[in-house]
């Protein structure tokens, strides 16, 4: 019951409300809007008071004693996609969309059990370039295909 | 009226939009009905497209998708009981048994029908119904928006469930914080930037929706992945449906659940925070209660009213959210928030100037609402053997690809690779925040309705002389706050009721 769901839940969403409210007083105000009653930082203070009192009221009068599960779950596979993604965004640019999307789509389905690297190549690269076809031709939206060294 | 529906006709009809109505409700299906993803992360999907078109053509398929992603989710309920969406969980009732029955065709062809019919006569209601609704709110004022917006999240709030309003207003409210993020629309200032110029245009609704729906879905369903048996399962529903035809005394049958489900469905979808869900839900309810009891007990064993019911109310019930949303310009569900926001995104501002300045973007999506209802009875039944054919490609392709086109989406629009980052920053909150079950609908429909909140109430304070007295002394406005507030407290006034009661009952037993 301590450490259910809707308690842990609550208790990050507290921590994120007080970070917000100490955020919200650097909002710079201007000298004519100080004695105003709406300013820019009405709305991010009415809002912490919100925040932090239905974050304690969730803590306080949790509506179920279910604890979080962790067991069963591939939490390994999950974070490995975190990254991979993350990975995606950075290298998009510089290597271009192709290679880029390629290496993602194949690291994906091979982390999710594909072994056959004939199958890896042969769906994830002709379904990258096609799709890099139809925005480029069909939709007339421009990504950039090649790395940086290729670039013409 | 009639020359609405002329120019709604005349925008909807052209070439261009059958095509598009014709895609998205075929991309809306295949979407709809991959377990865990709904109408929701296939509007999301879709938003990127559509950014690129007409915002009648891109509202159209938004539209068609949402359609054909109820439908779709309805095809996985029957067929293998896995409801891609919670409105289509009272589907699987009635619908999964007579698909083990090997009446999988003729429950797909029930759920089409009744689907069809509740579509078509809630949008008939709705043509009655936005226009009045818009010419009245068309005297509305900044408190009154304001008004309306505290009660259209209150409301989401409250529908959400047995010990879950408390999460669902917290939730909200973080939706409403991060609407605040970026540059102060009247003074100028950064708010919660960090420092970062990215964030100074605030943090992009596509990239939160995708995030939250459609890359978290991914991610959980990386988490739980399904058992060999369940894909097996799926392959062999997905090859043999059974005949499709119903016959007359099943048609019968069907017809009076459709009128009165259609009308719960559009009445309950009308209702801001209600939705599709709970319009499902009791229709099924109600037809249980009107069955008596020798067809009562056919529920949940292959009822052809069982089935019928939610399924016309849950079609119903997704048109009838659109009144809120086309008159007020206030969402009524996630769904219609995010196509809020999609329309902000063209520079449309839904709400009663919408029926005068943009009609035919007003009318257009009223009428492909029948155009879509009928492209799914025409087109999506019979190919329903083929789509179906989807649930069979294996998870390992199928999550990365949707990872994929969640990322490019994001990426499409803006060209910036921070906004991945970002995206996957909220990706893994909103896998930890539904790991914990907090609901992620009502922060978009917060964040959505976070700017539109604070622009009406610094406008009201502003006519007002800074003074908050508008809440009480305008009585429109007083009266919404006053609904706004009644419906937070109804959930908790209503159990303490109940308990007490029980608790009478008991007494009297016992005494």
């Amino acid at each position: 019951m301590i450490f259910s769901k809707d308690r842990i839940g609550g208790t990050l969403l507290l921590v994120f409300c007080l970070t917000y409210g100490l955020l919200s007083q650097n909002i710079t105000l201007l000298p004519i809007q100080a004695k105003a009653a709406f300013t820019a930082r009405t709305m991010p203070e009415v809002l912490t008071v919100l925040g932090i009192g239905l974050s304690m009221l969730v803590i306080i009068f949790p509506g179920s004693p279910d604890r979080p599960k962790l067991a069963g779950f591939n939490w390994g596979t999950a974070a490995l996609f975190l990254v991979l993604m993350s990975a995606y965004g950075l290298t998009v640019r510089p290597i271009g969309f192709i290679a880029s999307t390629s290496v993602f789509l194949i690291a994906g389905f091979a982390l999710l059990g594909e072994r056959s690297l004939v199958k890896l190549i042969l769906v994830a690269v002709p379904l990258v370039v096609g799709f890099w076809v139809l925005m480029t031709q069909g939709l007339d939206v421009f990504i950039e295909p090649l790395p940086w060294f290729l670039k013409g | 009226m009639i020359e609405g529906i002329l120019i709604g006709l005349g925008t909807a009809l052209t070439p261009i939009n059958i095509l598009f109505v014709l895609t998205g409700c075929l991309v809306g299906t295949f979407i709809g009905m991959l377990p865990g993803l709904g109408p929701m992360s296939a509007i999301a999907l879709m938003i990127p497209v559509a950014a690129s078109l007409e915002p009648s053509t891109g509202i159209i398929l938004m539209a068609a998708v949402y359609y054909g992603a109820i439908f779709g989710g309805s095809t996985s309920s029957i067929l293998i009981n896995a409801p891609g969406v919670a409105s289509t969980v009272a589907t699987s009732f009635d619908g999964y048994p007579m698909a083990k029955q090997g009446k999988a065709g003729k429950a797909l062809a029930i759920a089409a029908y009744s689907s069809f019919s509740g579509g078509i006569i809630s949008a008939i209601f709705l043509i009655i119904a936005a226009p009045y609704l818009a010419a009245v709110s068309l005297s509305f004022h900044s408190s009154d928006y304001f008004a309306l917006m505290v009660l259209g999240l209150t409301a989401v709030a409250a529908f959400a469930g047995k010990g879950d309003v408390l999460k669902a207003l917290l939730m909200t409210v973080v939706g409403l914080m991060l609407s605040t993020v970026g540059t102060d629309q009247t003074q100028g200032v950064p708010r919660f930037t960090l420092g970062m110029i990215d964030l100074t245009d605030g943090i992009s609704f596509l990239l939160l929706v995708m995030a939250t729906f459609a890359l978290s879905e991914a991610l959980i369903a990386i988490l739980k992945p399904s058992s060999d048996d369940s894909r097996e399962a799926e392959r062999k529903a997905s090859s043999n449906l059974g005949s499709m035809a119903i016959s007359k005394a099943e048609v019968k049958e069907m017809a009076p659940v459709i009128g009165r489900s259609s009308v719960l469905g559009f009445i309950i979808g009308v209702l801001p925070g209600a939705g599709a869900t709970i319009a499902s839900f009791l229709a099924y309810g109600t037809e249980q209660r009107l069955a008596g009891p020798e067809k009562g007990k056919e529920f949940g064993k292959g009822s052809i009213r069982g089935l019928s019911a939610p399924e016309t109310a849950n079609n119903a019930a997704a048109t009838g959210s659109f009144v809120p949303l086309l008159t007020l310009g206030i969402p009524g569900s996630g769904t219609t928030a995010i196509m809020l926001g999609a329309l902000i995104g063209y520079g449309i501002q839904p709400g009663p100037r919408l029926y005068i300045d943009e009609p035919d973007v007003f009318w257009s999506v009223i009428v492909s609402m029948w155009i879509g209802n009928i492209v799914l009875l025409i087109l999506n039944l019979p190919l329903i053997p083929y789509i179906a054919k989807i649930l069979a490609i294996p998870a390992r392709f199928l999550l990365p690809l949707i990872l994929f086109f969640s990322l490019i989406g994001v990426y499409f629009v803006s060209f910036n690779t921070f906004d991945i980052q970002l995206m996957v920053l909220f990706g893994f909150i909103a896998v930890v925040l539904r790991f914990l079950d907090f609901p992620m609908a009502p922060m978009i429909l917060g964040f959505i309705l976070g700017g539109m909140m604070e622009e009406n109430l610094r406008r009201a304070l502003l006519i007002n002389d800074d003074s908050w007295s508008f809440m009480w002394q305008r009585p429109l406005t007083l009266t919404i706050l006053v609904i706004a507030v009644s419906c937070l407290f109804a959930p908790i006034l209503w159990g303490r009721f109940q308990r007490l009661r029980k608790g009478a009952d008991r007494a009297g037993e016992g005494g």
